[in-house]
């Protein structure tokens, strides 16, 4: 080694594992440097690749030629001398043989999307939300699907999640006739509608096991069968105690045999009269399946209150189900969680369309189980709507709802709140009227007040019909109705000064600016000058920077060309 | 966006590359004299099959980036279901913008401006190491991948070893 006039430098040498500095004289050469490197990794100097800037440094380079200074980083990858270990200890992670467990999310949401109405598949999701709690994989696909509910109203969407599936791909790959289905929106609208319909399930069950054979027989088929049925329907079927006619498969397996075998018209007697009606609402319990109908009235809110209402939903409702605390339960413990949901862009896309499309909001409204038998509460429902959509469009209400300690803190007040009931009943009538909450909530209070005196007589009313969903959600109700009213009212006023809390908290500790800083860099770094700008963006893309681009670049196009 | 931008864009991917090295690979220019073109050798993921091999690859931008995508080709020989035998990369994120035709690829996930050569790279090194067989580029390795995973480890432990003879 040349001792003498020339400095020694640091350099970083860093391998897939590991990081050491290696001090050395800056005028070396290559293979010096790669025998002090080796002695630091234990090693032999053979064995090194060195690589800096792109390049494989050779040994009869030196370091000067490759401009490596004081504290620059280069790569070591170390040969294996023998080739035994080639097989390396775990093979890249093959699709194919574990279809669900990798892809989950995809699978799970894509099939279920396949075959479930509303009916079915909130039935099963309020049966499964039990079996969920023991279960974190299958929650966050559970979480995954009021998303799916908005996207059965679109045969397009629908279509690309089902295709992102990986076995759905290959099962396409191999069955023209599937993928044919798959790009008929006509034929995918009545496999929703089968799944949605009690008597055409029946009508299904029946023709189930020819179905099945149709099915097997087209290849392939009976192994995505069977995949289907080990991944996801055992897991599915244990959680729901439904008759078989009612798994979301049934669907599939009939849409499959329709679409291979020749016209589902066939299979199904109602179609003409049944087309005529709207799409499944994702948030109605229909009319059909009554056991059902009522019994979702707990998973109803729960999907839908989870993310979106959980401030403005009238709180006796949504906050008392067992659904919904099991869900606040559950968003407290898993935070990323939340964030996925949030920052999904169907999630997105929902609530876009939702703001934009008044109808839809009312539709969605007027078909809710909740609020079907109620025209008046409707209403104060709909004038609230606005409302709700522009605390959903708040980046702090957002904000709220991915942070897991707010999410804690609701969970309190609201444990807190029961306990008060059930401890004091009194006393939570005799509260008197509380100050009328300000800001925001303004709206949704009062018209809490009125929906609670007009909801008990209907929860009475409907307590005639017995069934297990409905007494479970309603039990609660009687026993709150007499203080109802400034109860709710109550709450409300907790949820507006907590959110209030939080969003100034949130606003001095952290404004715009400083969250989307580094956001903000990269855009500035893109060449997106205007900062003020591109913070509106991030905030209107609650920092979602592809979008942001794509809003400034839509923005921008006319100045740009 | 002008040339100039694009190369203000690039030099400073450069010096943070450079500065603040990222896992899994080194980047560099193939000629200093010119941004657009680069050079970069990609380490193999540990725990793969392509653990220790150092494939080189090169990356030659337009000079509409960031709008538009650049093309990469490995320059080293590999063997992966989305390389094809030439080297060209097939990876949803360096596919020209905008909605695919065929309806196979959603927007999003191809070419986006928000694209870095670090997110580029780090994409290239997740498809090392989880090969995507349903949309091959090379239908043999594919099918091998699939069918005959054997074949399959032996060619790839081939082309590993010989990536790093041609030190």
């Amino acid at each position: 080694m040349a001792e003498g006039g020339s400095k020694r430098i640091n350099v970083v040498v860093k391998t897939p594992k590991d990081k050491k500095t290696v001090e050395v004289d800056e005028d070396s050469g290559i293979k010096d440097f790669k025998v002090l490197v080796a002695q630091k990794f234990e090693a032999e100097p053979e064995q090194l690749v060195l690589i800096f800037a792109g390049k494989i440094m050779k040994d009869t380079d030196t370091l000067k030629m490759h401009n490596i200074k004081d504290q620059l980083t280069v790569h070591l990858v170390i040969k294996s001398v023998t080739r035994n270990n080639e097989a390396p200890a775990r093979a890249p992670a093959d699709v194919r043989q574990t279809p669900f467990g990798l892809n989950q999310f995809g699978g799970l949401a894509g099939m279920e999307a396949l075959g479930a109405g509303s009916n079915t598949f909130m039935d099963l999701q309020a049966r499964m939300q039990n079996e969920l709690l023991n279960n974190g994989d299958m929650l966050r696909s559970l979480m995954d699907n009021p998303l799916v509910q908005q996207m059965m109203n679109n045969p397009d969407t629908m279509r690309q999640l089902i295709t992102s599936n990986p076995q759905m791909q290959d099962l396409m790959q191999r069955n023209p006739e599937i993928t044919h289905m798959l790009n008929n929106p006509d034929l995918l609208r009545q496999t929703m509608e089968l799944a949605r319909n009690p008597s055409m399930l029946q009508e299904l069950m029946r023709s189930h096991d020819r179905a099945m054979s149709n099915l097997e027989s087209v290849p392939g088929g009976y192994s995505a069968l069977q995949r289907i049925y080990r991944d996801i329907q055992e897991p599915m079927m244990n959680a729901a105690t439904e008759s078989f006619g009612r798994n979301p498969f049934a669907g599939l397996v009939e849409g499959g045999g329709g679409g291979s075998g020749g016209g589902v018209a066939g299979v199904n007697p109602q179609q003409g009269t049944e087309n005529r009606n709207p799409l499944p609402n994702p948030w109605g319990g229909s009319g059909g399946g009554t056991a059902s109908g009522n019994g979702t009235n707990s998973s109803t809110n729960g999907p839908t209150g989870q993310a979106n209402r959980t401030g403005d939903q009238p709180p006796n409702n949504v906050l008392n189900t067992p659904a919904m605390r099991s869900l606040l339960q559950q968003m407290a413990d898993n935070p990323t969680m939340m964030q996925n949901l949030l920052n999904a862009p169907y999630t997105r896309s929902m609530m876009d369309s939702m703001s934009q499309d008044p109808d839809m909001a009312s539709r969605l409204l007027s078909s809710s189980p909740l609020l079907s038998n109620n025209p008046a509460l409707q209403e104060q429902v709909r004038q609230m709507m606005p409302q709700f959509m522009a605390q959903m469009q708040n980046p702090e209400v957002m904000n709220m709802l991915t942070n897991p300690d707010a999410m804690n803190a609701i969970l309190q007040i609201q444990q807190g709140m029961e306990q008060l009931r059930s401890a004091a009943p009194g006393l939570v009538g005799t509260m008197g009227i509380p100050p009328p909450p300000p800001g925001i909530n303004t709206d949704p209070a009062s018209g809490d007040g009125g929906l609670n005196s007009r909801t008990a007589p209907t929860n009475t009313n409907n307590s005639s019909v017995p069934n297990a969903g409905n007494n479970s959600v309603n039990a609660p109700a009687p026993a709150l109705a007499p203080g109802g009213g400034p109860n709710a009212q109550l709450f409300n006023d907790f949820m507006t000064r907590m959110l209030n809390g939080m969003s100034t908290n949130a606003d001095s500790s952290q404004p715009p600016e400083v969250r989307y800083q580094s956001q903000l860099e990269q855009l500035a770094a893109m060449g997106f000058g205007n900062r003020e700008a591109n913070l509106q963006a991030l905030i209107a893309t609650f920092g979602d920077i592809n979008a942001a681009v794509e809003r400034l670049l839509a923005v921008n196009q006319l100045s740009l060309s | 966006m002008s040339e100039q931008q694009a190369s203000l864009l690039l030099r400073r991917q450069l010096t943070e590359l450079h500065r603040n090295p990222v896992e899994g690979f080194s980047a560099g220019l193939i000629n200093d004299a010119d941004i657009f073109k680069w050079e970069v050798v990609i380490i193999g993921p540990a725990d793969t099959l392509y653990e220790g091999g150092c494939f080189k690859a090169h990356l030659i931008f337009p000079k509409e980036y960031p709008l538009r995508p650049p093309y990469m080709k490995f320059v080293t020989e590999i063997w992966h279901p989305n390389i094809d035998k030439s080297g060209d990369v097939c990876i949803s994120i360096l596919h020209e913008p905008g909605d695919d035709k065929w309806g196979y690829e959603k927007a999003e996930e191809r070419w986006l401006p928000v694209h870095t050569v670090e997110t580029i790279l780090l994409s290239v090194i997740s498809m090392l190491t989880d090969p995507n067989s349903e949309s091959a580029a090379n239908v043999d390795a594919a099918k091998e991948y699939r069918e005959d995973h054997a074949e399959f480890k032996r060619k790839v432990a081939r082309c590993v070893r010989r990536s790093q003879e041609e030190v």
